[in-house]
Order: structure tokens, then C-alpha cells, then sequence
């Protein structure tokens, strides 16, 4: 629709601005006749102190191009960056402490420790690495999403969508250089899930923070500043400033 | 649905793997013991049958006085070897003479120093039809100052033919000249014994009594059945002895053997019985976790039309499987335990004639059904559990953690544990050993019934130092531990009893050694004890001659010195042990607490008795009572004194002249010497030792030697039964490793989040060792608990037979926990480094 939904990517801009980003990706399953491209070539770039959506249909390498920019999974050739780190120079330790400290996670499934309370789940990241949390900060984002009185909570006594902010203050609390969501809406209704958007959105605008989320979802999509489009693990095109209807007829173009 | 289970099995080799050990060191444990009890007794069914061959009758005293099962008889007088020679259908007829005496090695020890085979002396029988032994070099003897020795005797102390040996007997030490060795059928020496071989006259005077025989063994005439000479016999025999056939004494002896082997054997199994009883803790848990992990494909299988009992029977049969592969596995294992049981009795001198391992049809039917019976019992409930799934669970998620916290589970685990408590407290009082065993078992059912409900606090507590010491990997560590309380709690409670028993032992240890202590420190005023080598012979035999004390009173540096004897005899109808003292030398060596009459002029009709046993039987002093000697009959004593000593004296205490008159042999088991004031300890040591080393094998200890010498022989014991309990707790511990697999696989997903989020392997790694380690310390605390309370209760009950302190030895005790949670962390290792291995990915795979 837009003509700068197709227009192609560059060379990536100088990564001064970009959060997080990869060049060239490329992750490869299988061999011979059972080989399939997940990523194929990806080069792509998140700015800081942005939301920005990664869409494409199912098998599109969405999940792999977030897996691998966050550190879970390894390319089979190319590069991924957070802040000035080259990924494939760290070994598992190293990533590891990089995930702690520079990368945060929101999942479709919650993914909250059972054993560990709502606040003991908000601060785990903080105390993996052993250190003090800065309590301003996390005092601030515990009250921005709502839990002061759920705080001794164990998840099984929290709703989906009480979860799912329990994890998105996960996310917040280390004051990660990015965090990634993967379908964070995927799991809750639309009130909820509207809500943890809006918590999403307002983590980015008021509080200066990176979010790059997975989604098939045009209404989520339309939270964040830019959309980018997967197809076949390549990059097919994006979109700045999203709305729910011109996200939807994008995608349906692509996957006819 | 066999398709399935089959299916289900292979899935899931590996932790059927573990759960198969389980049972599998059990069924080993209690075949091995089983191929053992039947292979020796094989073994002497034959080596009796052997010796005995050539005899058709024997004759002997009629036995009045019974101990431990064992009868014990007098001796028949020699002038009934002629008559019994003239009777009708008998054809030859020796006299039997066998007693204490101990062959000095070229190395200046017994042959059999301390525990094991005994040190025998006998009589040259010279009919090779009765004889089982056979000369390999050299003749008989065939006077006074010669010996024939045993072939095992001669390789082991390198004594050989012609040469000059030492033998200890109730006389002063002798040297000998061995003359001959020989074999014992075909073995080197019967069971390891050493035997001195004498002439008959040197033989009663030496081991037995001049005069006097054990018995006589007939040969009879041809054409002369066992029966018929036996009958002819018993015609001629005065009142009091008996005659039997040769097939009757073979019987006999084989009986008796098979008792005591049937009492050791059964002292094995209770040690197999447990180790099987802490299995079926990890089989019960194991089932219930597979089942509550593979609740979904049940609900399944329920909801497309698998009926309830075809879900049982499916999970039943898994069971059956792993039941029967650990029944076969477990048999063999058990045989070649059995083997290695085998070869290290001889490594103890405990020689057994060669004869191939037995391994009956009974064995192995035994160890299939113990097998399989305790897996199917304890995979019972979980696998009930699992058929009442719902179909429509199939649909949701199933939960995994039913709470362990029900009312009933603590009313029920209460009354379960008091009633055990109270049968072990009675049982002990009243010296029921079935309610002791009873009592122990039900003490541990109700603590395990009882453990869900403490498990989550315990672990908690437990926990909390690890939390604050660990952070946040310590924290997530105490919360696994608590959060399945039920799988916690039985993988804890088998852990529990291998170390509830080792800690009771570890206690009543420590507190036998000190009263000991205390009995040596309050009641023995001497300084040195002279103690015998043990002998090993059968009760009231063996020790060192009564001659060493004689000399010792001559030594100028000792001011007294006193023989204690030790036997049985009947009183007032039952069967009691009796010490023998000298009034004389008694008394100011030992404060027995008099309460009553006089202990330095017990004459040869008089007893004293303790306090305890007067109230007991309502006597009073000056009472006569009737008792009985297996050598001299019935006689009616006099009670002469009342002492309260009776945890150091025993209920009765004769003098010397009651004793010597009464039992045939004598010996001191242990002298008691005090110096004179004046000179140094050093020096009246070296002196007494002197006199002493004429006795090879008895040893001079001062009081501090003393008490180690006797703490060491209660620390042997205790080593001994801490072996056997150790197949429990290795059990237990793979219960540990077991549980931490399963869990871990059910964990994967929070694993991956974990690592995900920011948790490094070796933080993964940490916090399942601090599991392990929670969870282990939660079964040693347990344990603890329990073996206070049962090393109380037993302490208590035997206070009376010397047990007056109650020790807890926290040092020991402490290492028992140190032990547990290295263990533990050693059982993480495989289960943790899998759980580091986590692929993040695929645990947080949404699909």
C-alpha cells in the first residue's frame, strides 16, 4: 500500500543508533535434501529507544531471526550485535551474562519461575548476576505495570494477564540494552493483552527503553513505531508507524 | 495395551534403569545371602556326614543344661569304655576327649588369635574306622610330650615334624613335640580350627578332666544294623547317659549347624530386608512420578476408550517388567556376591572345606518374586492413581503437585508412629524381639506417612542458610526441594532408615563404650587386666590357665592379682551365665556394691546374687535355691551375699571352690592385678608381663589400654553391621539421583527460562547440587531423630546389663551429616550437568 512498505532494505545504517541488529544472518536446519533456510541472509537493524515489531507468517524465521539477535540460538553464518557485542565471539558463559545483563525476555507462555514470588521472579535477573537492584527504578516500573499489592504472589495465584506484567517487569527491572518479546499477547484476552501493549509502548516512550517484538497479530503490531516483514528468512520490506488495518492488508499481499 | 507399556518402557530406558537398582541390589543382597546359607550348609551336611561315617553308636551324658539352643553336657567316666566294649554286637569302641588348646606358631602366636575358628585340643583316635583324621607325615603320638597337629596349623604358624611346640591348656604352657600332622578327612583342618592332637591320658588331663570321656564311638559287628548295637547299648548304660545311632548324631550335628548358620543367615537378611524396604521408598516415588509426568497420556488414552483397569494393568505390567529384570539381574549378582562372601570368611581363617556354590530352585524363585512383588506393591498406588485420571484431563493441564496435607495423612502417620514407639519401648522391656522389629518397622512407616506434612517446612529450613549464603541459586535451590513435598519427603525417608540405623548404631556404640568406661572407672580398683586370647571354643572354654594368676600373686611387684571365670548353669530352672571369683582376691579389686552377707567366704554351696534378681525372684539372703551344672547335676546353694553391681557381676557370682567343684574345666578368661604402692606403673608392667609371656596370646593392659581394647572390639561390631546397612543407604542415595532426573525432565521448560533470563550452567549446576544437598540433610535429620529415639529406648531397656551412660557422640554424628551431603553432591553430578545442558530453545518453545 505505502510505497515505503516495499521499498528494500540498504546496507545497514552505522549502528551508532541501532540497539541491536544483524548482518547478513543466515541459520541453516538439516543438510541435503532436508535443508531448510530459516534465515536467509537477514540484515536488519533495531534503533534504540524503539518498539519495533517483527512480522511474517508462520515459518517465516521471525522467532529464529529474535532467537539468534538474543543470544538463545546460533547463525549458521553472518552476524548478530547488542550494543558494541559481536555475538559470535562469546562463548556459552559469556552470552549467558550478556542475557542477564544487556537482554530482557517477555514470552507467549509467561515462562515465570514457580517456585519464586512475583517480586522474587521481577528481581531474578538482578540477582542471577548477583547484584543490588536499583530500587527507584524497579519501585517505579513495579508500580507503572500495577503489582505493588500482588508482589508476594506466587504465579500460580496470578491471573494470565497479571503473569504476563510480572514478566514484561522482568523484562525492565536490569534496565536491559533490548528486550525481546516473543507473541506477548499470544496467551491472554484482548483487555489484557491490550494492556501489556500499552505497559510495552509506554516502557518505550516514557522510560527509554528497546523492544523488539515477534507477532502475527496486525493489532499488536500497531503499538510499535516500526514494523518489520519476514518471508522465506528474508527481509520483505517494513513499515513505519503502523496501523492494525494497513499491517493486515500488507500481510495479506504477502502471503498470497 | 501391552504395545503401549512396551512402548512406555523403552521410552524411558534410562530411569528404569535406576529404579530396576533399586530393587536389584536387594534381590542381590538376599540371594547372595541365601546361595551362602545354602552352600555352607551343603558344606557341613557333608563334612559330618563324612565324619562320622565309620560311626554306628555313640554314647553319652544326658544334657540337663541348655544354652543358647546349645545343649551342654557332662562327661561319662572311662570305666564305661569296657563295659559298653563288651556288649553284645559292638565291635570297637573309642573314647572322645576334645577341649580348649591353643597351638603356638613358630612366630610365638596362636594359630587363631582373637575372633574366628576355634583352638581345639582331642584325643589321638586310634581306629581309622571312626578317626576322621589321616596322617600326611609322621606317626600318632604315644606318650605324654607328644602331639599330633592339623595340616593347616603346620603351614600356617610354619611348624613342622620333630620340631618343639608351644600349647596353651588349663595346665601351664607346655611344649610338645609334634610327632605327626594330618588331615581332617580331606580338608587341611575342620573349619579352620586349630588342633592339638594328645594322647588320651595327656588329652583329659590337659583340655578335659582325668578319667573322664566326652563320649564313646562304636563301631559295631558285622552283619549288626545302627539300631540293634544302640539298643544292645542303652541295656548296659547306668542312669544318665544315653546311646544313639551314628545316623542320629549326624543328624544332630548337622541340626545344630544348621541352627547357628540359620541364625547368622537370618541376621543377613534383616540387613536385605531393609535394604529391599528403603527400594520400594524409590519405587513408589519413581511410579508416582512418571505417572503424575504422563498424566496427559493417560487422560488420553482413558478419553479414546482405554478402561480403567486396562490403565492399571498397563502401568502394572511396566512394574512387572522392571521387577523381573531386577529379580534376574539381582540373582545373579547375588551369586557372585555369595562368591566373594565365600572367599572372604577364609580371609578371616574361617576355612571351608571346598564344595560347589548351591544355588536352589528356592533362590531362585525367592529373588523373582521378592523382585517383582515389591516393585508391583510399591508402583501399586501410583499406578491406581494414574486410572483414576479423568478422561477430560486430557484436555487441560494436569497438575502435578497434589498437596500432601490432608488431616488424615497426619492422623494416620501419628497414630502409626506412636503405636511403633510404643511397641519398640515394650517390646525392649519385655525383651520381645518381634516387638522391637515391629516397633522399629511402624516407627518408619509413620514418620514416612507422616513426611509430605513436614517436608515443605523442613526443607524450608533446611534451606535457609543455603539461600542466604548462595543467593538467588540457593533460593530457587530450597524452593525445588519444597515444592513436590510428597516426592521430597519419600525420597528423603528412604534416606531416613539406612541412616537412622547407622546413627543408632553410631550412639549405642559410643554409649557402650562409655559405660564401659565407667564401670572400669567406678568399680575396678586395680591398675593392669590380663586378658586371654580368645579362644572361640564353646561357652565357659577357653582362657588362660588359672596357674597364671597363681604366679602373677608370687610376683613381688603385684600386691594382688584374681581370675575371673565365666560359664553357665541353671538356677531356680533357666539357664543363666555365673561368674567364678576368689573371694579372697576379689574384694579389693572390685567394689561389686555388698549390700548384704558377705562375698570372702563363699564356700562350695554358696551363691551371690544381685539385688536386682532378689527382688525379681522375692528372695532373701540366707535363702537356699536349687541349681543345676551340666557336669555335676542338681545341687541346692545357699544365698550368701547381695551385691547392686550387677551391670560388671552378672545376677550370680560363686566362689572358686563352688565353681572348680562344678565345672570340669577351668580357666580364667580374665585377670585382674593390682601393684603394689610404691615402685612405678612401668615397672610393675614390665614384671607381670614377664611372668605373663609365658602365655602366648594373652595381653597385659593397663586401665587405659583396657578401655580402648574393649572399645575396639565394640567399634569391630559396629563396623560389621555399618557394612551391611551400607547396601540401604547406597539404595537411598540413588533414590536421590533418581528423583533429580525426573524432576529435572519435568523442569525443562523453567530450566530453559532460567538460562534464558540470564543463569549461567554453573549456577544451573549449583542449584541442583543445593537440591540434593537439602533434600539429603532432610533424610539425615530424620534419621538422626529416629536413631536418638531408638538408641534411647535401647539403651534404656539394657540398663540393667551394664548400658548406665547414654552417649551422644556429636562428632560422629556430624560426620554422618558432612557424609550425607557429599554423597548428595556426588549424586547430582549427572543429573545437574544434564539439567546445565538444557537447550533453551526447546524449552521455551511455545508449540
Amino acid at each position: 500500500m505505502s510505497s515505503a512498505s516495499s521499498t528494500p532494505l540498504l546496507p545497514p545504517p552505522p549502528a551508532a543508533a541501532a540497539a541491536a541488529g544483524a548482518t547478513v544472518a543466515t541459520k541453516v536446519y538439516g543438510s541435503g535434501e532436508n535443508e531448510v533456510r530459516a534465515l536467509d541472509g537477514v540484515t536488519v537493524s533495531f534503533a534504540a529507544r524503539a518498539f519495533t515489531a517483527i512480522m511474517g507468517p508462520s515459518g517465516s524465521g521471525k522467532s529464529t531471526l529474535m532467537h539468534c539477535v538474543a543470544g538463545l540460538d546460533h547463525l549458521t553464518s553472518g552476524e548478530v550485535f547488542i550494543g558494541d557485542t559481536v555475538l559470535s565471539t562469546l562463548n556459552d558463559k559469556q552470552l549467558t551474562t550478556l542475557r542477564r545483563d544487556s537482554v530482557g525476555f517477555i514470552f507467549q507462555a509467561f515462562n515465570l519461575v514457580p517456585t519464586l514470588n512475583a517480586e522474587e521472579n521481577i528481581l531474578l535477573p538482578v540477582a542471577l548476576a548477583g547484584r543490588k537492584p536499583d530500587q527507584a527504578w524497579v519501585d517505579h516500573v513495579i508500580d507503572t505495570v500495577g503489582l505493588r499489592s500482588r508482589l508476594h504472589h506466587r504465579p500460580s495465584e496470578l491471573s494470565g494477564g497479571q503473569q504476563q506484567r510480572v514478566a514484561v517487569a522482568r523484562a525492565l527491572a536490569s534496565r536491559p540494552t533490548i528486550i525481546f518479546a516473543d507473541e506477548p499477547t499470544g496467551n491472554l484476552d484482548s483487555k489484557s493483552g491490550a494492556d501489556i501493549l500499552s505497559f510495552m509502548r509506554h516502557a518505550v516512550r516514557e522510560l527509554d527503553q528497546t523492544i523488539v517484538m515477534v507477532t502475527h497479530d496486525p493489532m499488536a503490531a500497531s503499538y510499535s513505531d516500526r514494523v518489520v516483514f519476514l518471508a522465506d528468512g528474508r527481509i520483505d520490506g517494513e513499515m513505519a508507524d503502523p496501523t492494525a488495518d494497513r499491517v493486515l492488508s500488507r500481510l495479506r499481499r504477502l502471503e498470497a | 495395551m501391552w504395545k503401549v507399556t512396551i512402548k512406555g518402557l523403552l521410552a524411558h530406558k534410562g530411569r528404569m534403569v535406576l529404579t530396576a537398582v533399586a530393587v536389584l541390589l536387594g534381590v542381590a543382597f538376599m540371594s547372595g545371602v541365601q546361595v551362602l546359607g545354602d552352600t555352607l550348609n551343603q558344606t557341613f551336611n557333608s563334612l559330618f556326614a563324612d565324619i562320622n561315617k565309620g560311626t554306628d553308636g555313640y554314647v553319652r551324658r544326658e544334657a540337663t543344661v541348655e544354652v543358647f539352643g546349645q545343649k551342654v553336657r557332662g562327661r561319662v567316666d572311662e570305666s564305661l569304655l569296657p563295659i559298653v566294649r563288651q556288649v553284645d554286637g559292638v565291635a570297637e569302641a573309642q573314647g572322645n576327649v576334645q577341649g580348649y588348646a591353643s597351638v603356638i606358631g613358630s612366630n610365638g602366636k596362636p594359630i587363631n588369635d582373637g575372633q574366628g575358628s576355634p583352638n581345639m585340643g582331642m584325643a589321638w583316635d586310634p581306629s581309622p574306622t571312626l578317626s576322621p583324621w589321616r596322617l600326611t607325615e609322621g606317626r600318632a603320638p604315644a606318650q605324654a610330650g607328644e602331639i599330633v597337629i592339623d595340616k593347616r596349623s603346620a603351614d600356617v604358624g610354619k611348624l613342622t615334624l620333630g620340631t618343639k611346640a608351644t600349647v596353651l591348656t588349663k595346665d601351664a604352657p607346655g611344649q610338645f613335640t609334634i610327632v605327626g600332622i594330618a588331615r581332617f578327612g580331606t580338608a587341611d583342618s575342620p573349619a579352620g580350627a586349630s588342633v592339638a592332637i594328645f594322647t588320651l591320658p595327656e588329652a583329659q588331663r590337659l583340655v578335659a578332666q582325668p578319667g573322664q570321656l566326652d563320649g564313646i564311638a562304636v563301631v559295631a559287628g558285622p552283619g549288626v544294623s545302627q539300631e540293634q548295637v544302640t539298643a544292645n547299648i542303652a541295656k548296659a548304660l547306668p542312669a544318665g547317659t544315653e546311646a544313639l545311632t551314628g545316623k542320629a548324631l549326624t543328624k544332630e550335628n548337622q541340626s545344630d549347624i544348621q541352627k547357628s548358620l540359620a541364625f547368622f543367615n537370618t541376621f543377613l537378611l534383616v540387613f536385605a530386608a531393609i535394604a529391599l524396604f528403603v527400594g520400594s521408598f524409590i519405587i513408589y516415588n519413581t511410579f508416582s512420578i512418571i505417572v503424575a509426568q504422563r498424566g496427559k497420556e493417560m487422560a488420553l488414552l482413558r478419553a479414546i476408550g482405554a478402561s480403567r483397569g486396562q490403565v492399571l494393568r498397563s502401568i502394572l505390567l511396566e512394574a512387572a517388567v522392571v521387577g523381573l529384570i531386577a529379580g534376574a539381574v539381582g540373582l545373579v549378582t547375588g551369586i557372585a556376591l555369595s562368591i566373594g562372601l565365600k572367599s572372604a570368611l577364609s580371609a578371616f581363617g574361617i576355612d571351608l572345606p571346598s564344595g560347589s556354590i548351591v544355588v536352589t530352585s528356592g533362590t531362585v524363585i525367592t529373588s523373582f518374586v521378592v523382585g517383582v512383588g515389591i516393585t508391583l506393591a510399591s508402583a501399586f498406588f501410583p499406578a491406581r492413581k494414574a486410572s483414576r485420571v479423568p478422561p477430560v484431563a486430557a484436555m487441560r493441564d494436569v497438575a502435578v503437585d497434589s498437596s500432601g496435607t490432608s488431616r488424615v495423612r497426619l492422623v494416620i502417620g501419628v497414630v502409626v508412629a506412636v503405636l511403633g514407639a510404643a511397641a519398640l519401648v515394650g517390646g525392649l522391656s519385655r525383651g520381645e524381639i518381634s516387638y522391637v522389629g515391629l516397633g522399629v518397622l511402624l516407627t518408619f512407616v509413620g514418620l514416612a506417612v507422616l513426611g509430605p506434612l513436614i517436608a515443605r517446612p523442613l526443607s524450608k529450613l533446611i534451606g535457609r542458610p543455603v539461600a542466604r549464603l548462595r543467593g538467588v541459586t540457593g533460593q530457587l535451590a530450597r524452593n525445588n526441594a519444597a515444592r513436590n513435598p510428597k516426592r521430597t519427603a519419600s525420597t528423603a525417608s528412604a534416606l531416613m532408615i539406612g541412616l537412622g540405623l547407622v546413627a543408632f548404631i553410631v550412639i549405642f556404640g559410643a554409649s557402650a563404650k562409655a559405660s564401659v568406661g565407667q564401670i572400669v572407672d567406678e568399680n575396678f580398683k586395680g591398675d593392669f587386666v590380663v586378658r586371654a586370647s580368645s579362644g572361640g571354643g564353646p561357652p565357659g572354654q577357653g582362657g588362660v590357665s588359672p596357674k597364671l594368676t597363681a604366679q602373677l600373686n608370687q610376683t613381688p611387684e603385684v600386691e594382688v592379682a584374681t581370675g575371673i571365670r565365666f560359664n553357665f548353669m541353671k538356677v531356680d530352672g533357666g539357664a543363666t551365665q555365673v561368674l567364678g571369683v576368689d573371694p579372697v582376691t576379689v574384694t579389693p579389686l572390685f567394689d561389686i556394691g555388698i549390700v548384704g552377707g558377705k562375698v570372702s567366704d563363699l564356700d562350695t554351696e554358696q551363691i551371690a546374687v544381685s539385688k536386682q534378681r532378689m527382688e525379681d525372684k522375692g528372695w532373701k539372703l540366707g535363702d537356699t535355691v536349687p541349681v543345676e551344672f551340666a557336669d555335676t547335676g542338681a545341687k541346692t546353694f545357699t544365698i550368701a551375699a547381695v551385691y547392686t553391681a550387677d551391670q560388671l557381676a552378672g545376677p550370680y557370682v560363686i566362689g572358686h571352690a563352688a565353681y572348680d567343684a562344678n565345672f570340669a574345666d577351668v580357666y580364667d578368661f580374665q585377670v585382674y592385678v593390682a601393684r603394689k604402692a610404691g615402685g612405678s606403673d612401668a615397672d610393675a608392667k614390665a614384671a607381670i608381663t614377664k611372668v605373663v609371656s609365658a602365655y602366648p596370646g594373652a595381653q597385659v593392659e593397663d586401665r587405659a589400654e583396657f578401655k580402648q581394647a574393649q572399645a575396639d572390639q565394640i567399634n569391630q561390631f559396629l563396623g560389621l553391621i555399618t557394612v551391611m546397612l551400607a547396601f540401604a543407604v547406597i539404595i537411598s542415595f540413588f533414590g536421590i539421583w533418581n528423583t533429580l532426573a525426573l524432576s529435572i525432565i519435568e523442569r525443562k521448560r523453567e530450566l530453559g527460562v532460567l538460562r534464558a533470563v540470564g543463569m549461567t550452567r554453573a549456577q544451573v549446576r549449583a542449584s541442583i547440587r543445593w537440591e540434593s544437598v537439602i533434600i539429603a540433610l532432610q533424610g539425615t535429620a530424620l534419621g538422626l531423630v529416629v536413631g536418638v529415639f531408638f538408641s534411647w529406648a535401647v539403651v534404656r531397656a539394657l540398663k540393667s546389663q551394664g548400658f548406665t551412660v547414654y552417649s551422644l557422640p556429636l562428632v560422629q554424628l556430624l560426620f554422618i551429616a558432612v557424609f550425607a551431603a557429599l554423597a548428595a553432591v556426588a549424586m547430582s553430578v549427572f543429573p545437574a550437568r544434564r539439567a546445565a545442558r538444557q537447550d533453551v530453545l526447546l524449552a521455551i518453545a511455545t508449540e
